[in-house]
């Protein structure tokens, strides 16, 4: 009897420590995923979660950074009413759409025909050399960009005006230019009507050319096949392009387009520059949304109302790339097969 | 319909010829299938004659009219690509009836003529789906209403079954013969597959290095094949080939085989005028001898047996040679065992080495 009470006792035991074992080969199990992507778990709400949620937090203040975080005070919703009342706001919302819509429609109406052109005109090295080329732009500092721009746009000595100058005694064309000479010093980037588009020519020259490249990536990728049955139903080459073509790289001109929306929207540099970061040039026509949002926050050293303008800009974004999933998300996403 | 003719065609890709010299005719109404090894010419010749590519030489003619520098839509042809070519963003319907939107024919006509070719191909309740919606068979089927729609002069089909799996490909063809009987359209098919060429076309042209091997029916490649490569490649499985040393004396003619083993046929004016030949033996024509033949047997050794159910293939060594021998009489031979073949002389393909 006593033997058979401990054998039970034993084997319960031993069952107990097996259960254990299993446990802690589980919890090791469950846990080896959370430790492999801890890296990025931590990088994320060291530099992205947190200053998200403080920058929430900070639309609620008034905090002027130099006096330290004892500094802040809580002002609730005023910093949104002051943004939403302030006429800068405003007129920097106008011009971030203006100038999106400037440098967003060129940037692809250009960039679509070329790619397609250098896909089916050109082969090989020198379709790669042309695309590497245009692509030049993208990837050159746009601060080295603009200031160059800042110069050819000098109203005195740019070489924009004193092309212009030499275009008007051209025989011929002069004619076209003869009113040149009476406009000189045209002042680029000194007058308030040519501000902006002197900065859409620069957002159109630097990124059209980034468009380029993903639009011969998408043309790339449109079968041989379907442009030899284009050929054998009739088409010519405007309507493969238009019929075949174009409709097959729908996904690519969705995505473009987005990142086009957002980077147009966020639109910071190329104004800073060419307005020599003075308040947004000439009656502010070259600040935009982030423009202002830095002079808010780090000018005029306003942090609370700057977070709050900045949520204001990313709920115009969101709205904005809302719309544009809305109207042409279904077909652009849509997959061939 | 029309007749489509090729007169000392040729086309080269640089320095690299590909197509040399090509003569064919193709009478009106007539299906004629373009057989040969990848890397033949027979989809480079089928894409001149859609216009497609231009030849390097020749005259391409259809119903007499010089047509090399007429466009696609000029020729009046329709093709079906081996990968369907169908375009995705549209549906059935949009595709089928694409070609005529083109050619500015009135939306009515359009949707008249579309919804007809799709009640023949059977094609009436999908034609709204888009081809990613469609099965493989589905798919071929709508790439054929897209060129049966425009009623062209001639039909070229580029592989048009080698993505479809080997049932569908079966019921794909006899869809196609019948729809060939049904419209009498010139057809040029391109394929690899030897045994759809011999099923659906009413002459075969064989290509081989970007040269015309051969033209004729199935049964006169099969019966009397012009040279070895054509003997090769029509007939499943593959006709056997030895070398022997041909000696004609009597009535007679007498194969001798290198291990002395002797074949005899009957004199023609199709033998070789040459001692050194290859014969040809077709799998399917040799029979397990009885015991106690003599006359036209080959003695050798049963390396293999494959059972097919209907009938047996026999791998049969022969002086270091591997003849296959199709058996349908199920005879009881065991592997690694003496096995006897023969064939009747008449059978007996000889072509010159």
């Amino acid at each position: 009897m006593t033997d058979v009470t401990s054998n039970s006792a034993a084997a319960a035991s031993l069952s107990a420590e097996r259960r254990a074992r299993r446990r802690k080969r589980a919890f090791r199990k469950a846990l080896m995923p959370w430790l492999f992507i801890s890296p990025y778990l931590v990088l994320f709400l060291v530099f992205t979660a947190f200053p998200l949620l403080f920058s929430v937090y900070l639309s609620f203040q008034e905090w002027n950074p130099v006096t330290g975080l004892s500094g802040m005070s809580f002002v609730g919703l005023a910093n949104y009413a002051q943004a939403i009342t302030d006429p800068w706001l405003w007129k920097s919302l106008y011009n971030t759409v203006w100038l999106a819509i400037a440098t967003g429609i060129p940037q692809h109406v250009i960039a679509i025909p070329i790619a397609y052109l250098l896909v089916t005109a050109f082969r090989g090295s020198f379709r790669h050399l042309y695309t590497a080329t245009m692509f030049i732009p993208f990837i050159t500092s746009t601060v080295a960009i603009s200031l160059i721009f800042y110069t050819i746009y000098s109203s005195n000595n740019g070489i924009l005006n004193q092309w212009l100058l030499g275009l008007s005694s051209v025989p011929v064309i002069g004619a076209l230019f003869a009113w040149v000479p009476d406009a000189m010093p045209i002042r680029w980037l000194g007058s308030s009507d040519l501000l902006k588009p002197a900065i859409a020519m620069v957002v159109i020259w630097k990124y059209t050319g980034f468009n380029i490249v993903i639009y011969s990536a998408g043309f790339l990728t449109v079968s041989k096949d379907l442009y030899d049955a284009a050929k054998v139903d009739g088409c010519n080459a405007w309507q493969q392009f238009w019929h075949v073509a174009l409709p097959m790289i729908r996904p690519f001109i969705f995505f473009a387009l987005t990142l086009t929306i957002i980077g147009n929207l966020q639109l910071f540099e190329e104004p800073f520059i060419l307005t020599a970061g003075d308040s947004g040039g000439v009656s502010q026509a070259g600040l935009t949304a982030s423009y202002y949002l830095y002079l808010v926050g780090w000018e005029w050293l306003e942090m609370g109302s700057a977070a709050a303008i900045s949520w204001i800009l990313f709920a115009f974004i969101a709205l904005a790339t809302s719309v544009h999933f809305y109207f042409n998300a279904r077909e652009g996403l849509e997959g061939h097969n | 319909m029309a007749s489509v003719e090729l007169k000392d065609l040729t086309k080269s890709f640089g320095d690299l010829t590909v197509l040399h010299n090509l003569n064919l005719t193709v009478e009106e109404g007539e299906f004629v299938a373009l057989v040969g090894p990848s890397g033949c010419g027979k989809s480079t010749l089928l894409r001149i004659i859609a216009g497609l590519e231009e030849p390097t030489s020749g005259d391409l003619t259809m119903d007499g009219q010089w047509v090399n520098d007429l466009s696609p839509r000029e020729r009046n042809i329709a093709m079906v690509f081996q990968s369907y070519a169908l375009y995705p963003h549209m549906t059935v319907a949009d595709n089928m009836g694409f070609n005529l939107r083109i050619s500015g024919m009135g939306k009515a006509e359009i949707k008249q003529r579309v919804e007809e070719t799709a009640e023949i191909l059977n094609l009436s309740e999908l034609m709204s789906r888009k081809p990613s919606q469609l099965s493989g068979g589905q798919r071929q089927r709508v790439a054929m209403g897209r060129a049966l729609v425009r009623n062209p002069d001639v039909f070229l089909f580029d592989e048009p079954l080698s993505n479809l799996d080997a049932k569908l490909r079966v019921q794909m063809r006899e869809e196609i013969k019948r729809l060939h009987k049904r419209v009498r359209t010139t057809s040029i098919y391109v394929t690899h597959d030897q045994i759809e060429a011999m099923t659906l076309a009413d002459r075969i042209v064989i290509l081989h290095g970007g040269h015309i091997q051969q033209v004729g029916t199935p049964t006169e490649l099969y019966r009397n094949p012009a040279n070895v490569f054509v003997a090769g490649f029509i007939g499943s499985p593959s006709m056997n080939f030895l070398d022997a040393t041909l000696s004609t004396g009597g009535d007679r003619a007498t194969l001798s085989l290198k291990d002395g083993q002797t074949l005899h046929c009957p004199l023609s004016d199709r033998l070789p005028a040459e001692t050194e030949v290859t014969v040809g033996l077709r799998p399917e024509h040799l029979l397990v001898a009885p015991s106690g033949a003599n006359d036209n047997v080959l003695h050798g050794t049963l390396e293999l047996l494959e059972p097919t159910g209907a009938q047996n293939h026999l791998r049969v060594s022969i002086n270091g040679s591997t003849l296959t021998a199709v058996d349908n009489t199920l005879a009881s031979v065991t592997v690694d065992q003496p096995v006897a073949l023969t064939i009747e002389p008449e059978k007996i393909h000889v072509f010159a080495r």
